[in-house]
This record gives C-alpha cells, structure tokens and sequence, in this order.
C-alpha cells in the first residue's frame, strides 16, 4: 500500500538554476504542454542539488499582471495592440531567480499522504518537493495524490 | 481653501490591501526578488502578526549597492525604521500632507487594534483612483456620451504639471553616475540623453537593482542597460491622456516634449498628477465628483 510522499512522487522532473534566463522556464512550460502533461511549476535547484526556489506559471502571471488593472476595467477605449508585448517583453531582461518564489515548503520522503494532504490544503500548494540529505529528489503534486486517493475509493 | 476633489475621501478608499512584509533577517537578495516580483518600490519589515519595525525601499537597495554591501546582507542593516503609519480612516488630505511633510513616497494603514499593516498608499493609488472618478464623470476626456459637455471643459494641460528641469545622464556615464543622481531624484527613472537633451533611454530603479542582483559592475555605461524607446508625451496634451498612457504602460512618469522629433523639455509623473489634488479638469475645483462607497 502507498502511503508515503517515496510512494507517489514523479522522479523525473526537469530542475533550472536561479541564474537561468526566464524564458527558458517557459520553454519548458510550453514543452510539457505539447508533451501531455502541462507542468504549472519548476523547481530550482543549485549547482550542488539543493532547492533554491520554484518557479511557477502563478510567479510568472504575477509578474505579467498590470500593476493598475483595477483601473484597466474602466478604460473602455483600450488600444490592446502592443500592450501584451511590450509587458512580455520585459521577460527578456529576468532571470529565473528574479521572480521565483524563494521561501518554499519540502516535505521529508518518509512523509505519511495525509500529512502531505494537510500541508497542500492549509498552505493551499499543488506541488511539494521531496528532499532526502538536502538534495531534491522528487516531486509531490496534487493531482496524483488525489489519483492515489480516489483509487482506494 | 477651496475643495478638491480629495475631499472627504479616506485612505481606505485608495490603499492597497497587498502588504509585503519581509523578516529582518532576510537578505537583500531576497527583498530585490520580492520588489520585482510584485512591482512595489518598497516593502515591509518586520516579524509576523507585530507592528511592522522598518522600510526598504528600491532607494535604499540601490545605496546598498553603492556602498559595496553583499547580496547577502539582512535587510536590517538597510532598513529605514521605524515606518510612517497612517490609519484606514484618516483623510486623503491629511495622509498627503503627511508625505509631503515627511519627503515620503508612500505611508502605510495600521490596524489600531491588531497592530498590523493593512494597506499601502502611494501617490500612483491616488491618481489610479481620481482617475476612476474622471473616467466616469459626464466631463472627462474619454467619456464618449458626452461629448459637447466635453468640449466646454477647460482641462490640465500637461505642461502645466510637468517638472521642467530634467536631470539626465549620458549613454557613456557609468552606473555609479547614475546611482548617484537617482538616489537624490524623487523620480524612479533618469533619462539617458544626448547633449542637446534628445532622449535615447531610460534607466529605472528597477533596472539599477536588477543590475545588482545580476552581478554586474557599477563601471558599466549607461547604454548597456537602458531601456529605448523613451515613453514620450507632448506638452500640450491633456494631463488625462498623459495618466491613461502612463496606467496602460505601467509607468510612473513620462518623459515631455513639445512637438515630435524635439529635446525633452520635461517631465511628469504619477506622483505630480496626485499632488495636484485634482482630477484633470477644473470643473473638479469647484464641486468634488460625488464619491459612492462601493466605488
């Protein structure tokens, strides 16, 4: 029976360093999307393995967010053309490191599911890493948790 | 005192509830993130659930630079303590004032009773709200059911906000110059600009804090890093225009020239077009815009 983070968590997972340009983050986001399994964050890692942050498709979005969009919905003459290019534009000059998130949640591999639950809904994350002797060595997401879950239902 | 059109408004209507708040051991590395990351200029320091104890802003990062600081350092050693607060319930007016009086950009809400901060004002939310009034009332530029009311309404002219003298450095000056001019400058970018004073770029404090965080070296010139092209206005345009150009390009100030292909004669902000008090228009001096609630 599978009921530690060891049990569940994805090995295989693609890791960038802080120092990474950011565009190269959204390669790896529109590749896992044209490969069937849409990713929604990346974890970074430094030279050694350890984890530095991760970057998700919410930092990036964040980031891509006007700074008045309340004021956006009363403009009714928005000229959009251009707009949406220049704010991507601005990726080009970031780092991964810039916008990553730093302060994140790792779980130990021996973790119980439910415990691994209750993190994921109190601190409302979809994805953990798991860490064994400070290295990354996979991750937990949401999804699969809740696969394993509705299994044994 | 005549009425204006902040009149009897409160901070509440205008703040941000978005607090960021770092922990004094935190390092500069991390306060740079945080500032990129959510496009603030400055961000709280303090323990979780206690009065906030100190400020950093994009200013104080830049000094850090500036004087040969790591990235590593804890932002305490920066800070700039303890902060200004005002409450949800003071007025516009006097939260204004305060930050006038005080030469300060932005002052931050406090829960009397938990202790805690609860929203941010700065100069850009006032404008981004008198906006809002503007872009409703039968007067304003752009509202298109009304367009001979509009044409009776004498309205701000940007020349008549703009800050005539501007400082500007050389695509060949190093980042030490210019750090030097920015820190002492109320605006959050320097033009780049050749003798005669045609624009060529823009280095913001949100560039000059990148460069840190990248590692790059203070020797470098100006050209490396600048942003082209200028965001320009003309002069003779409607202070409205100039502040829906600056909240569509999410820029704090636009760079002022009389006609196309001229010198740069000047420069507005966000922060001048809230400190006028105003709306765009002079119909808002005589009778405030009336003011909803839920608005």
């Amino acid at each position: 029976m599978k009921t530690t983070a060891r049990d569940i968590m994805v090995k295989e997972f693609k890791t960038l360093s802080p120092d990474a340009p950011l565009s190269q983050a959204l390669e790896i986001f529109k590749e896992s999307k044209s490969q069937g399994r849409t990713i929604f964050g990346i974890m970074v890692t430094n030279g050694q393995g350890s984890i530095a942050g991760m970057i998700s498709m919410y930092d990036i979005l964040l980031f891509l967010l006007p700074k008045h969009v309340k004021i956006w919905g009363n403009i009714s003459d928005i000229e959009i053309e251009g707009i949406i290019e220049r704010t991507i534009g601005k990726i080009d000059d970031l780092l991964v490191g810039d916008i990553m998130t730093p302060k994140i949640i790792s779980i130990d591999p021996d973790m119980h599911l439910m415990m691994i639950l209750d993190i994921m809904i109190k601190k409302h994350v979809r994805r953990l890493p798991v860490v064994f002797n400070d290295e990354a060595i996979g991750i937990v997401y949401i999804s699969d948790l809740f696969n394993h879950l509705i299994e044994r239902v | 005192m005549g009425k204006d059109t902040l009149t009897g408004l409160k901070v509440r209507h205008a703040m941000r509830k978005q607090i960021v708040m770092l922990q004094p051991h935190d390092t500069i590395d991390c306060c740079i993130q945080y500032l990129i990351k959510y496009k603030i200029n400055a961000l709280l320091i303090g323990h979780d659930g206690q009065k906030p104890l100190g400020v950093v802003s994009k200013t104080d990062i830049m000094g850090a630079w500036y004087s040969g600081m790591e990235l590593s350092t804890p932002i305490e050693m920066i800070m700039n303590a303890p902060p200004l607060f005002c409450l949800p319930e003071d007025t516009l007016d006097s939260a204004l004032n305060t930050m006038k009086t005080n030469n300060i950009y932005r002052l931050y809400a406090l829960n009397e009773d938990t202790n805690c901060a609860v929203g941010a004002i700065a100069y850009p939310d006032i404008v981004g709200m008198l906006y809002l009034y503007c872009s409703k009332c039968a007067q304003g530029l752009f509202n298109k059911a009304q367009k001979t009311i509009q044409q009776s309404v004498k309205r701000y002219k940007v020349f008549e906000v703009m800050t005539k003298d501007v400082e500007s450095c050389r695509e060949d000056d190093s980042l030490e110059s210019v750090v030097e001019i920015l820190s002492a400058s109320r605006f959050g970018a320097i033009l780049i600009a050749d003798n005669d004073n045609y624009p060529k770029g823009v280095i913001s404090k949100t560039d000059i804090i990148l460069c840190y965080r990248h590692g790059l070296q203070l020797n470098i010139p100006a050209r490396r890093i600048m942003s082209t092209p200028v965001a320009l206005c003309h002069q003779e345009a409607p202070v409205e225009s100039a502040i829906k150009s600056m909240i569509l390009k999410d820029l704090h100030r636009l760079f002022v020239v009389p006609r196309k292909n001229q010198p740069v004669s000047g420069i507005i902000s966000l922060s001048d077009a809230a400190r006028h008090r105003s709306g765009s228009c002079h119909a808002c001096i005589s009778s405030r815009i009336k003011v909803d609630e839920e608005c």
